[in-house]
């Protein structure tokens, strides 16, 4: 049969389909019900976790999500340790919270580039913003990519990094690998810069979160650092617990139109994580000139417009860099890549930071390092309940609108948050309920 | 896990395209554009653990790479074509 064959020629564009759809019932009185459905894998992880050796969990979790691996692998490490109660210290600890930088750019970067700032300035997608703003697009394309060099050389690779294992590292870069990544690095800090100054030019819409009654911001805290992989759960209403405490003051709620689980905080309600939140409450451990930056833009803290969460991240993006030249500048390899570990029957709990939010992973293993129970709660579903509260509030002086124009908001307004489901440039099924029983 | 639905949508239309030709699917051919959020090794990798034990496991995939990022379909993944085996007779 070889050479026999036949091509059928197709140009189909593949899609990312019913991650999102949006639901919105309202009458002459108002809007009365907003619900978000969110596509959410951890669910299907826990289950999958279930059975395997404890040391596979890295690089399982790391598949959970394309954008954020490194986030998965950190708590799920993070945990396992906490199990099995050790913990990595030094160059080893130094070299994690480097490899969390590299993500933070990653994702920012494609967050703030790809998609919010195409919407701000109402472009369909980046390739259009890039005909006019073909500098920007440029830029943020090389800060990105430091940030890639970055997860390549300590994760393994660039996407789903397998290097990373419970105790360490499999293999540690040498010196003079690290050293030698730091000019391309420097370049970028200056990039990133810039983009701090451009994001606050930005149109913001002028919506506020009530002063009296915003949103609990829920982030980690560390004594001296500005928050990555370890830390207390703190709140700006005075929350202040260990990861092992987490499930005592947080539930989740399965609601039937979502398969994500709505977080909620015990007897007080929904709660915002991600960088806003961090940076609320963080923003005195910023690095130099991340928080000059802030102080001469008038970036204050607490910030409570949440379309300046690009101006945030952006300023994320920039102390990630200042953070990783830090961190390479005294970097001396370590002896072991990587600390001795034995399974024992025990249960650990870590919450780090993902660039989208507080994501919290708790292990269950026995003797054998097999792990019985896994539970992840990622940063979407904590703030899936804000971001309905906040559409509930938002769209009453705006349901006059045309539904194109509707849906552009709505997403702009739920790609503040940074969801999982906001990869795909148009992602919002939009389903419009008027009272009356008539849906469009 | 953006990409385990993409690849999802991809076969399934794959699928849909198969059943209406004769022969069997040998190879596929994909555009990846510049500015998509997967990598080329990292999309074939999502592809092969998809298609393992279907009727489209060791089906050969080849992937464009264009690095024009100004291309109007930077961000996309298109499905070009699709290669069959011709069955005796036709
Ligand atoms: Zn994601």
């Amino acid at each position: 049969m070889a050479g026999h064959s036949k091509t059928i020629k197709v140009d189909y564009l593949a899609r990312v389909e019913g991650e999102g759809a949006l639901h919105i019932d309202y009458d002459d009185s108002g809007v009365q019900k907003v619900q978000l459905k969110i596509f959410e894998p951890p669910r299907f992880f826990e289950a999958l976790l279930r059975g395997r050796d404890y040391l596979e969990a890295p690089d399982i979790t790391a598949r959970i999500c394309g954008i954020c691996p490194v986030a998965y692998q950190m708590s799920a490490v993070h945990g396992m340790e906490d199990a099995l109660g050790i913990k990595p210290s030094g160059a080893l600890r130094e070299l994690r919270r480097l490899l969390y930088c590299g993500e933070w750019i990653e994702s920012h970067m494609l967050h703030i580039s790809m998609l919010h700032a195409p919407d701000f300035l109402g472009y369909p997608n980046a390739v259009a913003m890039a005909k006019d703003h073909p500098e920007v697009v440029k830029n943020a394309l090389e800060i990105k990519k430091a940030g890639n060099a970055l997860v390549r050389l300590i994760g393994g690779r660039e996407v789903h990094p397998i290097n990373v294992r419970v105790g360490g590292f499999y293999k540690v870069p040498e010196n003079r690998e690290l050293t030698a990544l730091a000019e391309q690095l420097e370049t970028a800090r200056d990039l990133a810069e810039q983009l701090v100054i451009w994001s606050s030019t930005l149109p913001f819409p002028n919506y506020e979160w009530r002063r009296d009654n915003h949103y609990e911001f829920v982030a980690l805290k560390h004594p001296t650092e500005y928050p990555m992989n370890e830390g207390r759960i703190t709140s700006s209403k005075g929350l202040d617990i260990t990861a092992r405490d987490y499930e005592n003051y947080f539930e989740e709620e399965h609601l039937a139109h979502s398969t994500a689980l709505h977080c909620t905080l015990k007897n007080r309600g929904a709660y915002l994580v991600g960088p806003i939140a961090r940076f609320n409450l963080n923003r005195d451990k910023l690095s130099p000139r991340a928080r000059q930056l802030a102080e001469s833009l008038k970036v204050a803290a607490p910030c409570l417009n949440p379309f300046q969460s690009i101006l945030v991240r952006s300023l994320e993006v920039l102390h990630a860099f200042e953070e990783a030249l830090r961190i390479i500048g005294k970097y001396q390899k370590p002896e072991e890549p990587h600390l001795a570990t034995k399974p024992k029957a025990a249960s650990g709990c870590a919450a780090t930071e993902a660039p989208r939010g507080l994501l919290y992973h708790r292990y269950d293993i026995d003797k054998n390092g097999k792990i019985t129970v896994a539970k992840i709660v990622a940063p979407t579903s904590q703030n899936q309940k804000t971001i309905e509260d906040d559409l509930r509030l938002m769209l009453p002086s705006f349901m006059h609108f045309p539904e194109d124009k509707l849906r552009g908001l709505c997403e702009r307004a739920i790609r503040n948050y940074d969801p999982c489901i906001s990869c795909s440039t148009h992602f919002l099924q939009l389903h419009l309920n008027n009272g009356q029983g008539q849906s469009s | 896990m953006h990409e385990m639905n993409l690849i999802k949508n991809l076969i399934d239309k794959i699928h849909e395209l198969a059943s209406d030709e004769p022969g069997k699917p040998i190879g596929v051919r994909l555009r990846l554009g510049a500015l998509a959020h997967i990598s080329a090794k990292h999309l074939r990798e999502h592809f092969d653990r998809e298609v393992l034990g279907t009727s489209l496991e060791g089906i050969k995939l080849e992937i464009d790479e264009l690095k024009d990022i100004n291309h109007r379909e930077a961000q996309d993944v298109i499905l070009e074509s699709l290669k069959f085996e011709e069955t005796d007779g036709h």
